[in-house]
């Protein structure tokens, strides 16, 4: 998985190098602090207006922050666990099933986006 | 013959003309018209019965329209014309007449007004289907495919034993809503379970829909389980016991696709999760849930198709759709890896894209019922699906670790596929108004864009974000590995044989020891009577030469005798 020796990123579509800032150093702290700031306004903009629903919990100020933060976060370990139990090596089910044959080249269009 | 030509027939046609064009544009061109036909044929039709047939006795209702039917032909037009955009570059005759057959069997059946009818499409999908799966042509597809035709195929079975009892009960074969009771109307409600990929009953969605092809896994995931979501709305609104498998149904794939490493699988157990929404909403049986459900599957065959394309655009610049393998493509796919994030932001409901306005109807009428414990697992189910389609589609494919794979941005056709499906995300999104008005109930003051529901919404999905963003950093997150996971096809892919060998072993023991018994038996026998009766026998040795001759003597005297006396 090294990176192509002739590998130049003057030569990517322009798009391409307009989203190559997120690989910039610093560039993960700076998208971070956004996300931190924005979920900070999502909780605070909670206290300008009466909230209203359904259930009482839908009354409670920053309910889905916590729900969204903790179940998430529950659900990853779940599934991490998950995987101890139900993983399998790729070829469990043989060389017959596709998890473990490539996919016919002659149906696809393999290129470098040097190639014309 | 007819009034009104059927809709699925208008495909059924293309599909016969198109076998007599040159391959090239000019199918690539039926295959585009032929879905804006039936669906300009659809909309302008108006609401009615518009053809019967008789058939042996019966009387079939072959065009239906009405709100719920009218909206979901329409848009299985729309995502076989956006399905077949996508496949423009594809030269296979027998993937473009299996699409054009498959999306007229599922208009066929979404406008059947009788179950007869409804039975005959039903199979058209599951036969046509699988050549979408066996046009990859090796033999895990081929494999994967009878395993798919065979459920499909059951399904339909167990279908029309339903009607037939249910016929026999009420006399009656018209395709309305049922009460679940009688043996007849489980089966159905079986039938239809099996289609919409029920737990337990789910697993021939993840297993096929990642062996297709590269444009047939998109035009797959825009029409049976949807199709079977339209029979249960029509048959089955209402019946509680849906409430409760639709919750499941949003529950478990979120932790299956959580470890999932293939990212075309990672997208069917996230299908499966959408259904369940849609599920729920037909459980409550309300108006406003069932338009719910019928503005979800709207929203979500587009941006689920635009999922399946943009990881498929991947698979076709790549060779492969394996998130272990992939990573940091965006730096010469930026247009694929936009409209992924697109459709990842839809498929997660943040506001402003079309999952926003349709999951908050099914939501609300899951409120109104005051069913807290269903409603705090959608809402968990919600943060879910932000996981593996919102993050991890987007994240392992286009950015991540660099794979140091540098391939070509997808074909131009494929673009503008993904393109115009990304636009009406959006445009569903901000202007939910046309899509509201064309759901089968009318809507009552739907307004998704509270400043409430808005902030909840985006804390929810922020925060779920934030989460992720500090179990990545942690190195908690559970990384991409190249690996399969088991689920319910463990059984008869594995536990089956296995069992069926064991029990070839104990019968083959068996027949094996009773034959060598009987062989030696057999053996011991003729052994002995050699023994005593062959050449060198105790028998043999007691009969002296002179025995024979005195035989023989004996025998001629008796042949003179009878001589001398004739």
């Amino acid at each position: 998985m090294a990176q192509k020796p002739k590998d130049d990123p003057a030569t990517y579509p322009a798009l391409g190098r307009m989203l190559g800032w997120v690989d910039k150093p610093g560039s993960d702290k700076k998208i971070v602090w956004a996300l931190v700031v924005a979920c900070a306004m999502a909780l605070a903009i909670e206290w300008t207006f009466t909230p209203h629903g359904t259930f009482q919990v839908e009354y409670i100020r920053g309910f889905y922050a916590a729900y969204g933060f903790v179940m998430f976060t529950g659900l990853i370990l779940v599934a991490k666990a998950l995987r101890y139990f139900i993983k399998r090596p790729e070829d469990y089910y043989g060389d017959k099933a596709i998890d473990t044959e490539e996919y016919p080249a002659d149906q696809l269009d393999i290129r470098e986006y040097t190639d014309v | 013959m007819f009034d009104v030509i059927p809709t699925a027939f208008i495909f059924f046609a293309a599909a016969a003309i198109l076998l007599a064009l040159p391959k090239g544009p000019a199918r690539g061109l039926l295959l585009l018209i032929t879905p804006i036909i039936a669906g300009v044929q659809v909309w302008n039709a108006g609401f009615g019965n518009f053809v019967q047939v008789g058939f042996f006795g019966f009387e079939l209702e072959l065009m239906r329209i009405d709100g719920l039917s009218r909206i979901f032909t329409m848009v299985f037009c729309l995502a076989a014309f956006l399905g077949n955009l996508y496949a423009w570059h594809v030269r296979d005759t027998v993937q473009q007449v299996a699409a054009l057959l498959y999306a007229g069997s599922a208009i066929g059946a979404v406008l059947a007004g009788d179950m007869i009818t409804l039975f005959f499409y039903w199979e058209g999908t599951a036969i046509a289907s699988v050549f979408l799966i066996w046009a990859r042509r090796t033999e895990g597809a081929y494999n994967t495919g009878m395993r798919y035709l065979i459920i499909q195929v059951a399904s339909g079975v167990v279908l029309i034993a339903g009607v037939a009892l249910f016929y026999r009960e009420t006399g009656s074969i018209a395709f309305e809503r049922m009460t679940l009771g009688s043996p007849g109307t489980w089966l159905i409600f079986m039938s239809f379970g099996v289609k919409c990929a029920f737990p337990l009953l789910h697993n021939w969605l993840q297993d096929s829909y990642p062996a297709a092809t590269v444009t047939g896994t998109v035009i797959l995931s825009a029409f049976t389980t949807k199709l079977a979501v339209y029979a249960l709305a029509r048959g089955f609104a209402g019946t509680e016991i849906l409430i409760y498998i639709g919750t499941v149904m949003t529950l478990f794939p979120i932790f299956f696709a959580e470890i999932e490493n293939d990212l075309r699988r990672v997208l069917a157990y996230s299908l499966n999760n959408q259904l369940g929404f849609m599920v729920v909403g037909i459980g409550i049986g309300t108006e406003m849930a069932l338009n719910g459900t019928a503005s979800h599957a709207f929203a979500h065959i587009l941006y689920k198709s635009l999922l399946f394309m943009s990881v498929g655009a991947v698979l076709f610049r790549t060779g492969t759709s394996k998130a272990s393998e992939l990573g940091g493509l965006y730096r010469t796919m930026p247009k694929t890896a936009i409209f992924c994030l697109v459709g990842a932001a839809s498929i997660s409901a943040f506001p402003l894209f079309s999952g926003f306005v349709t999951k908050s109807l099914t939501l609300s009428a899951v409120a109104e019922e005051h069913r807290l414990i269903i409603w705090l697992c959608l809402v968990f189910a919600s943060a879910g699906v932000l996981s593996h389609s919102g993050i991890k589609i987007p994240f392992f494919a286009f950015f991540a670790h660099d794979s140091g794979k540098r391939p070509k941005e997808a074909p131009t056709h494929m673009l503008w596929a993904m393109g115009i499906t990304a636009f009406l995300c959006i445009a569903i999104g901000i202007y939910p108004a046309p899509l509201y008005a064309i759901l089968p109930f009318e809507v009552q003051d739907a307004h998704p864009y509270t400043t409430g529901h808005v902030t909840s919404q985006l804390q929810l999905l922020l925060f779920a974000l934030l989460a992720f963003t500090f179990l990545y950093r942690k190195g908690i997150h559970p990384p991409e590995i190249r690996a399969v996971n088991v689920d319910t096809d463990w059984t008869y892919r594995k536990a089956g044989p296995a069992v069926i060998y064991w029990l070839a072993w104990v019968v083959g023991s068996i027949y094996n020891g009773i034959i060598g018994l009987l062989a030696k038996t057999t053996t011991r026998t003729i052994r002995r009577l050699h023994n005593s009766h062959g050449p060198e026998g105790r028998m043999a040795r007691n009969w002296p030469t002179g025995a024979m001759v005195l035989a023989i003597a004996v025998l001629l005297g008796a042949t003179l005798l009878v001589n001398f006396l004739i």
